[in-house]
């Protein structure tokens, strides 16, 4: 396993301001990542994980601090380019799925691969592969409504694998499912990860975070702890 | 719980202050735009009909065919209206009308010329409701140099006030400095509305002319009051008999022909009645009393008028459905918490009847804060008197009651029909995102909107057209002085002295001109043979040598008349239609029989021959093919048309004006400019190209508006689709263009059914036009594009702004 580093935050700052408090979501966080790593976030609720997963998905500007993806420094970065980087690097799992209703299993999964431009025959064979993978080939033509929690985070996470990406960010990806489908899921996962994705996840249950190599507590924004697992 | 309906529907409507907004926008805008056109529309409806007798009051009409001549009067012979009265029972009365013209009333003593001046029988006040002041009704046009005059003239003439025109009856007024009437009475002035617009009425017993028993010329304007309960077809079925009677014996004695020979012959002449009402909006014919209206305005207006009220009427079912959808929580837990289908209908109503009802207010305010520039557009003086008010309100309160329910009633029915469990579990919202219905209104709009673009587009080509089109004659830089012939023997010297003036480069003096309302029939035979089937049936104008050349007229064959050739007395010029009428190849110094009126012979004509051909030249409407013209010399002192060539007419004219005051110190000089005239021709077109590029403006701004909010509504729905797409790669133009792309799709079909729909429509508009435009393909395209143009932008606000959002939000509201 290489030892370079994928994402390396210093100092990382994020406010939210509303009409009366200013909510500080990330204080002074650093945190370092390598390739290949899967780690854990956790924390009680408020304490910022979804606000650093987002930043570390480039889906949202951090305030101050530096944030390097892949040794160069994106804190900074236009919109364009951070969408450019995300489309071709990170796929995402969410606790509520966040499949597009209107569109079928298929559909869904074919997304991402549709706005990198990769042509059209050659998303079939992707997408069947990795519908293949998480076992709903089968459901390829159903919508979300028609599946069941367990089914809808497998297609949600063979969206976020179909294009291959490097960082997979997972924001809870068992918090709506029961214990058995969640089991799968966290297979699914580490069976990506020995692939050599590397995997950022945050989670409440202390099971999930079990299959990761290391846990990064936070408490108001900060890190308080990391424990390395075996 | 009235209240409680209205307190929860003001409180939601409150909460989606934007929905309301732009659907109480949409619609009051749309209900002002409708009732300012229904004023105008009643307006035209309602001419004459302040007559209390109006619909037993006809007009007596001729229809002449004489060979290949159609003619349609609006007048009938001298004595028509005498004998109808004593020959037919159910006649109640009759009454004949005759336009003046121009004439000098004396003011102390300056001279006024007046135009409003008509003959008129005894019986006038009896068959019109036209109210006298002062004076008796009865007997006021009984005797000679009578005149009855209107409130205006009465201030105008003798400073007289309201309380005072008793003084004015029995005075003298002095026409023309020569002619002294005595004022009999004094009336209202006329409503506008009324068919006929005199200030004078003087007896017609003054007029020895209407004494006249000839019962083969018309030209007196005729009206038939019947009697109660009685039914005007019977005279209608009785007129050919009494024609024969009357006009088929003097035929026989003065032509020699019977009728029967007459008709055998493919001619005809024939009487028919229209109802009074009938004449402001239907009646076109030779002869009529003032400019009437086209009952085709009508019809176009009205149907705008719906589209308009149309368009809103969907905005505002779109916008409310659209947004109930996302009430569909808020029913299912009304539901579940009880509340019964007819409460939550009762709900969705009494909310969509509230922003009818504050639209409506809102649009009659609107209406009447617009009603002064509207007057203005339409060329009316509309106004809302409490006479109005008393069918509008209802009419109002139908369309509040009728729109809100129309527009409440599918929420209302649609949502409260939910299984509360489907609602609750997010079931619905896919459902009912399809909304075929919205898509389908939304294609309706825009179908109207692209029509009314293209109506708006033709319309104007042809006004264009008939601006740059070569009418045969130049009509810039031509200064016509007006009424000549008050200048009596001098206005040949007036002539030649204006025409001695530097900046001047011709004139001719005639009252016949291409934009003038002088018009002259006369009937030629092409031989000696005096074929009825063969006759020419031309206008007939009295022309001098300059005429050609001042209005750059072309020959198209022969020459024009020429001081130096003293036979040319005899000598006529024909237009192309009456070479080709006549079927002459080579017209030249072929002869031309006037007729002179009465018997049809050699004895009783005057022999012409032809020196020349004046190419096609546009005298009546370009709705009108050109007609058969010919022109005669003669010294008509109508009008002197001035050609000239200057940068400082002001001067000029200051000069002219000398010249006339010279000649004639007492009377004031009018003149106007030929290509205002021609101009002033088509004002009606001109006003309605301006009102329907005015509302079909405003018909797509309703439209866009609420697109505007379907766009922002689809947008919302569709947050967090576009928060995905978004996370996973799409970028703000795929967004954009995605959002948008569906609403195009809609207005592309509405092109689809438009394009065809508003090319045939318009079609059939210019046929009324014998000289029109091509509908060219760029006006379909124009049309099409700016529709999409005009949606695309407001489409695209809204998505561009969902396409910028922040996915994390979008998405954190799970
Ligand atoms: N858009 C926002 N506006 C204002 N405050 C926000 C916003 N997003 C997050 N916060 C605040 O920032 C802090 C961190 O929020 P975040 O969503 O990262 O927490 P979290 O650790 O993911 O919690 P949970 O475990 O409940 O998901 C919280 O105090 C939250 O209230
Ligand atoms: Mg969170």
């Amino acid at each position: 396993m290489q030892e370079a580093k994928m994402i390396k935050i210093t100092d990382l700052e994020k406010f939210y301001r509303t009409e009366e408090v200013e909510t500080i979501a990330l204080n002074k966080l650093s945190i370092e990542v390598k390739k290949g790593e899967f780690v854990a976030i956790m924390g009680p609720s408020g304490c910022g994980k979804s606000t650093l997963l987002n930043i570390l998905g480039m889906l949202d500007d951090p305030d101050d601090g530096s944030y390097m993806f892949n040794g160069v420094e994106v804190a900074h970065y236009t919109e364009r380019k951070r969408a450019d980087l995300r489309k071709h690097n990170i796929g995402f799992v969410f606790q509520s799925f966040n499949l597009i209703d209107e569109l079928t299993v298929f559909e869904n999964v074919e997304l991402p691969l549709i706005y990198t431009g990769v042509p059209s025959a050659e998303r079939v064979k992707r997408v069947e592969e990795v519908l293949d993978k998480m076992q709903i080939m089968h459901r390829r033509n159903h919508y979300p409504q028609q599946l069941s929690g367990g089914q809808q985070q497998r297609v949600a996470i063979a969206r976020a694998v179909v294009n291959k990406p490097k960082l997979i960010l997972a924001d809870e990806p068992t918090g709506n499912l029961d214990s058995s489908n969640g089991n799968d899921v966290m297979e699914l996962l580490t069976d990506l990860n020995e692939q050599g994705t590397t995997i950022i996840m945050v989670t409440h249950s202390e099971h999930d975070a079990r299959y990761s190599h290391r846990i990064i507590r936070l408490l108001d924004g900060q890190t308080v702890m990391e424990n390395i697992m075996i | 719980m009235i209240r409680n309906y209205i307190k929860t529907a003001y409180r939601s409507l409150i909460k989606n202050k934007g929905f309301t907004v732009l659907n109480v926008l949409g619609l009051s805008l749309g209900l002002a735009s409708c009732l300012l056109i229904i004023l105008y529309v009643a307006d035209e409806l309602s001419y004459d009909r302040y007559n209390t007798k109006a619909d037993r009051i006809y007009r007596v009409n001729e229809d002449l065919k004489l060979g290949e001549n159609n003619v349609h009067y609006a007048v009938c012979m001298p004595p028509l209206a005498k004998t109808l009265k004593s020959d037919f029972t159910y006649v109640e009365n009759t009454v004949r009308i005759k336009n003046v013209g121009l004439r000098h009333v004396k003011k102390g003593t300056t001279n006024i010329l007046e135009n409003n001046i008509a003959f008129a029988d005894p019986s006038l006040f009896d068959v019109f409701t036209l109210p006298m002041i002062n004076g008796n009704p009865a007997s006021a046009l009984a005797e000679p140099n009578s005149v009855v005059i209107n409130e205006t003239i009465a201030k105008k003439y003798f400073n007289s006030t309201p309380g005072s025109y008793r003084d004015v009856v029995g005075k003298t007024l002095t026409f023309d400095d020569n002619t002294f009437y005595k004022v009999t009475g004094v009336i209202r002035d006329l409503p506008r509305q009324s068919h006929f617009n005199y200030d004078f009425f003087i007896s017609m017993s003054t007029f020895p002319d209407s004494r006249s028993t000839e019962w083969l010329r018309s030209d007196y304007n005729t009206y038939v009051l019947f009697k109660e309960a009685s039914d005007h077809k019977k005279l209608e079925t009785a007129l050919p008999a009494f024609l024969n009677k009357y006009s088929g014996a003097q035929m026989q004695s003065q032509l020699n022909m019977s009728m029967a020979a007459f008709e055998k012959g493919g001619s005809f002449f024939r009487l028919n009645l229209t109802p009074l009402t009938d004449i402001h909006l239907k009646s076109n014919r030779s002869g009529e009393l003032g400019p009437n209206g086209t009952v085709q305005y009508v019809y176009i207006f009205s149907a705008i008028a719906l589209f308009i009220l149309l368009i809103a009427c969907v905005n505002f079912m779109n916008l409310s459905t659209a947004r109930s959808s996302n009430r569909a929580r808020e029913v299912g837990v009304r539901k579940v918490l009880g509340s019964a289908k007819r409460h939550l209908i009762t709900q969705f109503l009494t909310e969509s009847i509230m922003v009818t009802f504050a639209a409506t207010v809102i649009a009659l305010f609107s209406t009447v804060a617009l009603l002064p520039a509207f007057n203005q557009l339409a060329g009316k003086e509309l106004s809302i008197s409490a006479q109005t008010l008393t069918w509008l309100i209802p009419a109002l309160l139908f369309i509040v009651l009728f729109v809100g329910a129309m527009a409440g009633s599918y929420p209302a029915f649609y949502l409260s029909s939910f299984q509360p469990i489907d609602v609750l579990k997010g079931k619905l919202s896919a459902g009912f995102k399809g909304a075929g219905l919205r898509s389908f209104l939304v294609v309706l709009q825009f179908s109207i909107s692209i029509f009314l673009i293209i109506g708006t587009l033709v319309i104007y080509n042809q006004l264009n057209y008939i601006q740059t089109k070569n009418l045969g004659y130049n009509r810039n830089q031509v200064l016509i002085v007006q009424n000549t012939f008050e200048l009596n023997n001098q206005a040949r010297v007036f002539k030649q002295e204006v025409k001695q003036l530097p900046g001047v480069i011709n004139a001719t003096l005639t009252g016949f001109l291409p934009t003038s309302n002088w018009k002259n029939t006369s009937i030629f035979f092409k031989d000696a043979a005096f074929d009825q089937k063969k006759a020419l049936f031309p206008q007939t104008w009295e022309i001098d040598e300059d005429y050609i050349k001042t209005l750059d007229m072309k020959m198209a064959l022969g020459r024009n008349f020429s001081s130096q050739m003293l036979t040319d007395s005899s000598g006529i010029i024909i237009n192309e239609s009456a070479a080709k009428f006549l079927g002459l190849k080579d017209p030249l110094n072929k002869p031309l029989y006037r007729s002179n009126g009465g018997k049809q012979d050699i004895s009783n004509s005057k022999e012409y021959h032809i020196i020349g051909v004046v190419k096609d030249f546009n005298f009546s409407s370009l709705r009108d093919v050109i007609s058969p013209v010919v022109l005669v010399l003669a010294q008509n002192k109508g009008a002197l048309s001035v050609r000239v060539n200057t940068t400082n007419l002001p001067f000029l004219l200051s000069q002219i004006k000398d010249k006339w005051k010279a000649l004639s110190p007492n009377i004031q000089m009018n003149f106007s400019f030929m290509d205002q005239d021609f101009d002033a021709s088509y004002r009606a077109e001109q006003r309605v190209g301006r009102i329907f590029i005015v509302f079909t403006s405003l018909a797509i701004i309703i439209a866009c508006l609420g697109l505007f909010g379907l766009a922002a509504y689809a947008a919302e729905q569709r947050t967090k689709e576009i928060g995905i797409r978004k996370i996973l790669g799409a970028s703000i133009t795929t967004i954009a263009g995605m959002l948008s792309i569906d609403f195009l799709k809609l207005v592309f079909i509405a092109i689809l059914i438009s394009l065809p729909a508003g090319w045939f429509l318009m079609n059939k508009w210019l046929q009324d036009f014998a000289y029109r435009v091509n509908i060219q393909w760029w006006v379909l395209v124009l049309a099409g594009f700016t529709a999409v143009l005009i949606a695309f932008i407001t489409i695209s606000f809204q998505s561009i702004k969902a396409a910028l959002s922040n996915p994390v939000n979008s998405l954190r509201s799970e």
